[in-house]
């Protein structure tokens, strides 16, 4: 029987939607153009050849080595395209996922990526078309709520503030916001202007979010009540603390 | 000198705190209600600040012309709100009007709140505050504004109270 990967421990719904995350079997939920991706990003204009910053592997003639036939390159490596980055913020208030579970989202699924986990933003460096594969895979389905989580690339304060009247999270630079029930983004993810509107999609209702997350919150679903999550990581840091991750001295 | 709000032993503070950060036209019939009450002496509003220009990154000096960096009007006064209000702490003459509050913040607030008694703003100078202002400043106006600022940006007197 072939093995089939667990992922994350659990009985809850936020355990299941962790599974979720890093297994890539999430939900479509909306959809955003190549164009529109572009242009929220910033890193070039729509529709103009991808910047390169070697020429593509096929015309370089590279060494004989063994890896080398072993590994497919990307799609973006093949073509060699530069090294750029996405940048998600999540809000702690029930948002679909977290810096965390974006990251092993990115690593699980996807190759050629450098994912950076930190505590209220994740950023995601790989070559340009691979990136922007993987923004949209995360803009267009549940791991993403419009208004709860935001596209930033510089100046991302707001993950742990209060939501807004609206539901919104809080954005200093007001890059997208809620306009007649949908989620409009008219600057890039640093700040800069775009020329039209971006549409990222309707919110979710407190409901939803609260039934999609990833969050474990004492007013949702807390913690502790996931026992079997609890036993798990009481076991991990127990073998750790005691056998520096040697099972063999344990035995 | 007067006897000043911070002077007064039987002054109180109370911090309201929504569960929400409010939104100007909110912030402004809240404080419109809060001022026809008696006997509120000095009121401090808190909230992540909202930049004029992009502070840092590669857009650097963008405007950003944030919809909620506005004015908003307190009776006949005018004041341009630079945050997202997200507490408001009041110094109170006493606890009276501590039921008359929170039927306002019930009326007047879309979300939830909370509202507790405590030491919210400082009574006393700090030393820079010392080293900025001198052994003469107004006890009414501690830590109503920080010492690297000017006094106009950061503090409004109601006209109301002028007279007083």
């Amino acid at each position: 029987m072939a093995y089939e990967a667990q992922f994350y421990p659990g009985a809850t719904s936020v355990a299941e939607n962790r599974r979720k995350h890093m297994s890539g079997k999430v939900e479509k939920l909306r959809e955003i153009s190549d164009d529109d991706l572009t242009i929220i990003l910033g890193h070039r204009v729509p529709g103009t050849d991808y910047p390169s910053t070697h020429p593509p592997l096929a015309e370089m003639g590279e060494p004989e080595c063994s890896i080398r036939e072993l590994v497919e390159p990307t799609d973006g490596a093949k073509a060699g395209d530069r090294v750029r980055y996405v940048q998600f913020v999540d809000s702690m208030y029930n948002a679909p996922s977290t810096p965390y579970f974006r990251s092993y989202n990115t690593a699980i699924n996807f190759r050629g990526v450098d994912p950076g986990t930190l505590s209220g933003r994740q950023v995601v460096e790989a070559r340009e078309r691979d990136m922007e594969e993987i923004a949209k895979f995360q803009l267009e389905t549940e791991m993403t709520c419009p208004a709860l989580s935001g596209l930033r690339g510089a100046t991302v304060h707001g993950h742990s503030l209060r939501l807004q009247e609206d539901g919104v999270m809080f954005d200093m630079l007001d890059r997208r916001r809620l306009e007649n029930g949908t989620i409009i983004m008219d600057k890039d993810q640093v700040g800069r202007p775009i020329d039209n509107k971006v549409d990222l999609g309707k919110p979710m209702s407190d409901e939803e979010a609260a039934k999609r997350t990833t969050i474990y919150r004492v007013d949702n679903v807390p913690y502790r009540e996931d026992k079997e999550v609890l036993e798990w990581v009481h076991r991990v840091f127990e073998q750790r603390t005691m056998y520096g991750y040697k099972p063999a001295v344990q035995e | 000198m007067e006897t000043s709000a911070s002077d007064t032993k039987k002054s109180i503070q109370i911090e309201i705190f929504p569960k929400r950060m409010i939104k100007p036209d909110t912030v402004e019939g809240l404080l419109n209600k809060l001022c026809s009450l008696e006997g509120i002496q000095r009121a401090f509003i808190q909230g992540p600040r909202l930049p004029t220009k992009v502070p840092f990154g590669p857009a650097v000096g963008t405007p950003v012309h944030h919809p909620v960096r506005t004015n908003v009007h307190f009776g006949k006064t005018e004041m341009g709100l630079e945050v997202l209000v997200g507490r408001i702490t009041l110094e109170l003459a006493g606890k009276e009007v501590m039921e008359e509050i929170n039927a306002i913040c019930e009326d007047t607030l879309p979300c939830g709140f909370d509202i507790r008694e405590g030491r919210f703003i400082q009574t006393r100078q700090t030393v820079s505050d010392y080293a900025k202002r001198g052994p003469t400043a107004d006890p009414a106006l501690y830590g109503l504004y920080d010492p690297k600022s000017k006094i106009e940006s950061q503090v409004n007197l109601l006209r109301t109270n002028e007279k007083e």
